[in-house]
């Protein structure tokens, strides 16, 4: 297991490392997907682990993957790809997990990799109006632009929240 | 992992220096305990690696058991850290039972046995509020007025006694009194008023008694300040399975009324036996299997009319079969015959079920995680169970696994 939480490896987060006494709230980590590129604020990231063997559960959406064992702690697993409905990709060296703390309950993000966290600062995100569906919801907080790069800045609550299942269409039990 | 849980509980009337009390903040204790479960996790993945299977090391081995055996026992100290006596909820209770005095004007006695009894302090705090409504009841209908109680050729007191015991993995709490007893006649009326029987059923006692605990359930004719409100009995029913405890009612008219609550020691640990199903793995307390069983041919029975539902012929009875790939979402689609699968049977309260399942794998004491965050949804389950494999499963609520729980 690899276990990349900043004490141990600074160097895992090499914007964290430099800027330790700046205010952390404009910070994001920054992780591709497929060719775009994302950013959670990393006041919800407790760390960021290896991937490792994943239990399967039942009667969860279809982009919970299963959950871990982190030290003792169960965390569901969410598969960003599925989440934004885009294809799966196999698992590989680069695929981790960002464990994310969301309204007080723990959450792991599988992602292909990670980059480097980014200083965002408030007047540097567009805010996504144009990103809600119908009900005016998004996943995307904002788009956030540093020098060339643009990452898409998530918002975590409602990554967690499902709204998609319907949880009516569940088979009633037949005992 | 053997786990055996002593119920002795440290006392501060010893005056020795050991016994001096020290007041730790549960969020420590619990802290320990989720150390303790991760240890013993380790430790276990260490003794267990692959890449040591095929080696002889007897120094290793006999290391490694001395190694278990302290795990083991620095899991029942811990476990220990969170015990309490139950001494303390029955001195509230007794408080309780001089205001009903007061207010009922009946003069009742009552009698403590197994104070020392030691219970869980997450279970001891959820559990003064039940208890309540059990007393509350018992004094209020179970025991008689002094005069009715002369007439019937009792004492003019009545006796409630609060007992507790421990019995393996278990503290059994009853709520006894000497009163008049369950009136069958009046609660298989009101528990056919509401529809819980049919109009010609005769349930038996036990299962009637049951009914009592059923929500706006209450035979008493006056609503009264202290009970008869038909809510009391609920919060029993819904503190209890929360507990994973139980509920047992015995009566006998004109001789008094039992409640006994069966409620584990520790929510933290416990006694389970490990299931697979497919790419699954599940797990129930030990308790709620009755039996293990492999069907032959002869034994199924398929009912295309009904739903393509399933039934089990086991000691001259059919019992009704669910399927955990039907009850729960995202399960395998294709289902084994019945007969290539190992059928657990479990007592719910609507009568036995048969859970099959592909493997039963292992019986174990396992840490006990609760439900969060996106798993909050999962139906028909109690929350998560580390396996001394490193492995997690999900603990089944036969109870819920029987009503189908909407989610």
């Amino acid at each position: 297991m690899t276990q990349l939480s900043n004490t141990d490896h600074p160097q895992a987060m090499p914007g964290l490392q430099a800027e330790l006494s700046e205010p952390i709230d404009t910070m994001y980590l920054t992780f591709p997907v497929g060719t775009e590129l994302y950013g959670v604020s990393i006041t919800v990231v407790t760390e960021i682990v290896g991937l490792q063997r994943i239990m399967s559960v039942p009667d969860v959406p279809h982009y919970i993957k299963g959950v871990i064992n982190l030290r003792g702690k169960v965390i569901p697993l969410m598969d960003v790809r599925l989440r934004f409905g885009i294809p799966e990709k196999e698992y590989d060296d680069r695929t981790v997990v960002i464990v994310l703390q969301v309204n007080d309950a723990p959450v792991g993000l599988i992602v292909d990799g990670v980059n480097e966290v980014l200083d965002i600062p408030d007047d540097h995100i567009d805010r996504a109006h144009s990103f809600s569906n119908s009900e005016g919801r998004s996943l995307v907080k904002g788009l956030g632009r540093m020098d060339e790069r643009v990452a898409i800045l998530l918002d975590v609550s409602r990554l967690v929240e499902d709204e998609e299942i319907d949880i009516v269409d569940i088979p009633a039990a037949r005992a | 992992m053997a786990h055996t849980m002593t119920a002795k509980v440290e006392h501060g009337s010893d005056k020795a220096a050991g016994d001096v009390l020290l007041r730790v903040s549960s969020d420590k204790i619990g802290r320990l305990m989720d150390l303790v479960g991760e240890l013993s996790l380790s430790v276990s993945e260490t003794i267990n690696a692959p890449e040591l299977a095929h080696l002889d090391l007897v120094g290793f081995e006999a290391a490694a058991h001395r190694l278990s055996m302290i795990v083991s026992e620095v899991q029942d100290a811990a476990s220990e850290l969170r015990l309490v006596p139950v001494a303390e909820v029955f001195r509230r209770l007794k408080r309780m039972v001089r205001e009903l005095q007061r207010e009922t004007g009946k003069d009742i006695r009552l009698e403590i046995l197994g104070e020392d009894t030691a219970i869980d302090k997450l279970v001891a705090d959820r559990l003064y509020d039940p208890l309540l409504h059990v007393v509350r009841n018992a004094a209020d209908h179970g025991l008689e007025p002094p005069e009715e109680r002369e007439a019937a050729g009792k004492s003019r007191t009545g006796t409630l006694t609060l007992s507790a015991t421990q019995t393996g993995s278990e503290v059994r709490i009853q709520i006894i009194d000497d009163g008049r007893g369950l009136n069958r006649r009046k609660i298989l009326a009101k528990a056919r008023q509401n529809g819980l029987f049919g109009p010609t059923e005769e349930p038996d006692d036990n299962t009637l008694w049951k009914a009592i605990f059923e929500p706006g359930f209450s035979t008493a004719d006056t609503v009264t300040t202290l009970s008869g409100r038909g809510v009391g009995m609920d919060v029993l029913n819904t503190t209890m399975d929360a507990l994973r405890g139980r509920i047992a009612v015995t009566s006998e008219e004109g001789r008094g009324t039992t409640v006994s609550l069966h409620i584990p020691v520790s929510l933290a640990f416990l006694d389970s036996v490990i299931l697979r199903s497919g790419t699954h793995l599940f797990c129930v307390p030990i308790d709620d299997i009755v039996e293990i069983t492999k069907p032959g041919t002869t034994d199924k029975l398929h009912i295309s009319a009904g739903k393509g539902a399933e039934m089990l012929w086991l000691r001259d009875r059919f019992i009704p079969v669910c399927r955990l790939e039907q009850f729960f979402v995202g399960m395998r689609k294709e289902m084994p015959a019945l007969t290539d699968m190992v059928s657990l049977i479990f007592e719910t309260s609507n009568g036995p079920i048969a859970v099959p399942v592909d493997e039963v794998m292992d019986r174990q004491q396992v840490v006990m995680k609760p439900l969060e965050g996106a798993l909050t949804r999962l139906r028909a389950s109690w929350g998560f169970a580390l396996l001394a494999s490193g492995e997690v499963a999900m603990v089944l609520d036969c109870q819920r696994l029987v009503i189908g729980d909407p989610a």
